[in-house]
């Protein structure tokens, strides 16, 4: 009898100590979602559009599309468009190089520079035509990103599906801004479900 | 007189059965409001099992063009209800114009459009797991039965 009940006793310390772990396991908050967010402003006209997509459901969805150029998550590039350049080349070496501003280039209608800094890879650009109103875009890429872009195998193909999830491991972070005299893009990612 | 009890007991249980089963996949909702050139409200509450439910009863040649256009996006379809039903509520898209406000989030397990303007006020709220359904049996169509 007492040998049953002993059994019995520590059987309920074992369910009791199996439900604290599981409660336990349970606690543990889940990764915050994250979100891509795209904002445009247009303040002549007064109309804004705000896209918010939570990555994971990107993540998801991405493999799931095979049309055009988009296929399991990678989008292929004709050659032509690389123009011969040894693209993954020019990463390798600029992912090894210090920071540092790579290319500034400045013309009558247009200045563009690129640089590294802080593990990024930033892309500056000024239209100075008149038809662009002096057009201001930059773009911030975590270096991370732009290494999971060209990850795959093939030379003529991009993984976007990759980049999106080292996106989802990056932090907080603009990723593209466009300023002209009327528009204002923004794209950034975020915890954040709402653009506010 | 005790088994009159019974028997009333039985049809009220499984009338409220029925109602729970019935609205266990959540409600429809819709919301219009017309304000020009008169004030009208239209509004419907309707259980969201009922549409999938009525989709059997559309004849499969009619829905053979929807079929074939949708069952290659069906895996997207899918794979995109699966996690905004998994996900966080979230205001997936908005757009404001100068008299007009467009809002379509996700609150609860419900896909809500909120359409405002300067001549009516349109609300639609649709349970996920509704819709679901309903891509689904649309998928299920047979393309070839097309008129």
């Amino acid at each position: 009898m007492r040998t049953g009940i002993r059994v019995m006793g520590v059987c309920c310390a074992l369910a009791l100590t199996m439900g604290n772990l599981a409660v336990a396991a349970m606690a543990v908050p889940a990764p915050a979602e994250r979100y891509l967010h795209v904002k445009v402003d247009d303040a002549t006209k007064g109309e804004s559009v705000n896209v918010n997509v939570p990555l994971s459901m990107a993540t998801a969805i991405l493999p799931t599309i095979n049309k055009g150029n988009l296929h399991n998550g990678h989008v292929t590039i004709g050659e032509a468009d690389f123009n011969g350049v040894d693209v993954r080349g020019i990463l390798e070496a600029i992912r090894n190089a210090p920071d540092n501003e790579f290319v500034t280039v400045k013309e009558k209608d247009q200045d563009v520079r690129v640089a590294k800094l802080n593990g990024n890879l930033i892309v500056h650009v000024l239209d100075k035509r008149q038809d662009k109103d002096g057009q201001k875009v930059d773009v911030t890429v975590p270096m991370k990103v732009v290494d999971a872009l060209f990850a795959t195998t093939k030379d003529n193909e991009l993984d976007v599906a990759a980049a999106i999830r080292a996106l989802s491991d990056a932090g907080d972070a603009v990723l593209v801004t466009v300023q002209d005299a009327t528009e204002h893009v923004r794209i950034w990612i975020d915890s954040h479900s709402s653009s506010e | 007189m005790v088994l009159l009890g019974k028997v009333a007991l039985g049809i009220a249980g499984t009338a409220l059965a029925g109602v729970g089963l019935i609205c266990s996949e959540g409600m429809i909702e819709v919301k219009v409001v017309e304000k020009q050139p008169e004030v009208h409200h239209v509004y419907v509450l309707a259980p969201a099992m009922l549409v999938p439910i009525t989709m059997h009863f559309i004849p499969s040649k009619k829905l053979g063009r929807a079929a074939s256009e949708i069952q290659p996006w069906m895996p997207t379809i899918r794979a995109a209800l699966e996690q905004l039903r998994a996900g966080e509520d979230v205001t997936l898209v908005e757009v404001r114009e100068p008299g007009q406000h467009v809002l379509v989030s996700k609150e609860g397990g419900s896909v809500v459009v909120d359409v405002t303007d300067t001549e009516e006020t349109v609300h639609v709220s649709a349970p996920i797991r509704a819709i679901e359904s309903t891509v689904d049996q649309v998928a299920a169509a047979s393309p070839e039965t097309q008129d």
